[in-house]
């Protein structure tokens, strides 16, 4: 990486802080289900199933997981704009990596994510949120964020990039979202009953994502959810990321 | 001596529609050369293929012996390009995109502030300079994409449309700009316009395309005699009686 890829990095995250609509909407988002879940049904937070953390505990790894959902538009949001005024075109001309040029929104999207997770996790650690393995649960459920908001931001970026339409990136998250209801994100396993939903559920990235942050947190869960979250999420995130650089050659000038 | 060398470049659409067809052009290092051609005729295409903005199916370029597809991160620094539409930051101040630009060109920060400083007063936005982009006339707006391509000296540069918009004032300042980089500093000019009356002040050598194949190149001295439209006869006047003749 050179000088001038270091400084269309900067100017991502510059353009980032001056335009933090998608950031602050997935933090937004993620505090409303956190707040608005643990008051509806934290009442059954003593039931076993819900372990030592009780319901917040529970609950909480879905605050990270809407969290990434919610800002990973911020990159094609960049993007377009760049697009649609032209400057792109006056960035493609010069000696910058063409991949950069899709790279540096992303990896301040993904900066970002990371950053406003922190930030959720320590308004978690304030309210009780368990660590099971201390520092090394923190850094798993940040790994599990990374890799999340990666294939998130990934392929809203590439769908961006097809489409030239920065709208189009909402069709991840509008993908995304059915998917977090048909997963085990408001009550444990053994509390469902309904075997389709269970069925589906195994089937579901999704479910491996909480399960993992559970197994990190309370350790509700067992520790293969983990590792199959990191294996799925991290194909997920490398297909996303070959999809994105992968759109940019099929741009249009 | 060749500055840019084009060989049997083809450029299709769709399976039928070639843009470019079998094109064969040679353009002499620090010459100021106009391609001419009608809406449609594949001028932008080319321009396009050169500054590296779109693939070629066939053939072969070099500019100043660089190849697009092998010398990439050169061929920027070679060449620079004020295309027909404006490439602008709206958000941004005209200093700080010139100094970006001076900066993803390499420069030290100094350096790249000395050149915003500079283009800024050869360009006369002055008054313009910590203004948004986005609240500058389309005229200033024209001067600064056309300042943007010179950034980083390059010894190629491509003018597409790149008079539109402005008015007579910044049209002289332009000119006075790009003809005394040609003149004194032998920086190859690619002219595209409509706007005959400026490639027949300014060129010395043309090449006119229609239908994506080259139907004459050769000094603008030449096309005249060859159509022969009358003694005092100007290109427009020359262009349009081979047009009409097709």
């Amino acid at each position: 990486m050179n000088k001038a890829d270091l400084h269309l990095i900067r100017r991502g995250v510059t353009k980032l802080i001056l335009r933090p609509e998608a950031p602050l909407m997935g933090f937004g988002m993620s505090l409303f289900f956190l707040i608005v879940y643990n008051a509806g049904i934290g009442g059954i937070g003593f039931l076993e199933a819900f372990g030592p953390g009780g319901y917040f505990a529970f609950i909480f790894p879905i605050a990270l997981v809407s969290l990434a959902m919610g800002s990973s538009a911020g990159a094609s949001q960049a993007l377009n704009a760049d697009m649609q005024s032209g400057y792109f075109r006056r960035l493609y001309l010069s000696p910058v990596s063409r991949k950069v040029l899709i790279a540096a929104p992303m990896l301040a999207d993904i900066a970002s994510t990371l950053i406003f997770s922190s930030l959720i996790i320590a308004i978690g650690a304030l309210f009780g949120l368990p660590f099971r393995f201390g520092v090394l649960s923190l850094c798993g459920v940040l790994l599990l964020s990374l890799l999340w908001a990666i294939t998130l931001c990934g392929f809203s970026t590439g769908v961006m990039i097809r489409t030239g339409r920065h709208q189009s990136a909402a069709i991840i998250t509008n993908t995304v979202f059915p998917l977090i209801f048909l997963s085990t994100t408001y009550m444990p396993r053994e509390l469902i009953t309904s075997d389709w939903l269970l069925f589906v559920s195994w089937g579901n990235p999704v479910t491996y994502v909480l399960e993992g942050m559970r197994f990190l947190l309370a350790g509700t869960s067992p520790a293969n959810f983990f590792i199959i979250a990191v294996a799925v999420l991290g194909s997920s995130s490398t297909v996303s990321i070959l999809f994105a650089f992968k759109s940019a050659n099929k741009m249009k000038f | 001596m060749s500055e840019i060398e084009i060989k049997v470049l083809t450029k299709c659409y769709k399976e039928d529609i070639k843009a470019l067809n079998k094109i064969n052009l040679n353009i002499r290092k620090g010459s100021f050369f106009a391609l001419l051609g009608p809406n449609g005729a594949g001028k932008s295409t080319l321009v396009g293929i050169m500054t590296t903005l779109i693939k070629k199916d066939e053939g072969d370029i070099m500019i100043g012996g660089l190849s697009p597809e092998k010398d990439f991160s050169d061929m920027q620094h070679y060449i620079g390009a004020a295309l027909q539409e404006n490439e602008l930051d709206p958000a941004e101040t005209p200093f700080n995109l010139l100094h970006f630009q001076g900066r993803l060109f390499g420069m030290s920060n100094i350096k790249a502030r000395q050149r915003a400083d500079e283009l800024i007063s050869l360009f006369g936005l002055e008054n313009e300079k910590n203004k948004k982009t986005g609240s500058l006339s389309g005229g200033n707006k024209r001067r600064l994409h056309c300042a943007l391509a010179l950034v980083h000296r390059p010894r190629v540069l491509f003018l597409d449309e790149p008079t539109v918009g402005m008015d007579p004032m910044a049209r002289e300042t332009f000119w006075r700009v790009i003809t005394s980089l040609n003149q004194n500093e032998g920086v190859t000019v690619m002219l595209t316009t409509q706007y005959l009356e400026e490639a027949d002040k300014y060129a010395i050598d043309m090449a006119l395309i229609i239908g994506g194949s080259i139907h004459f190149q050769g000094t603008v001295y030449a096309f005249k005699q060859q159509v022969n439209a009358g003694d005092n006869a100007s290109l427009e006047d020359n262009y349009l009686k081979y047009i009409k003749s097709l």
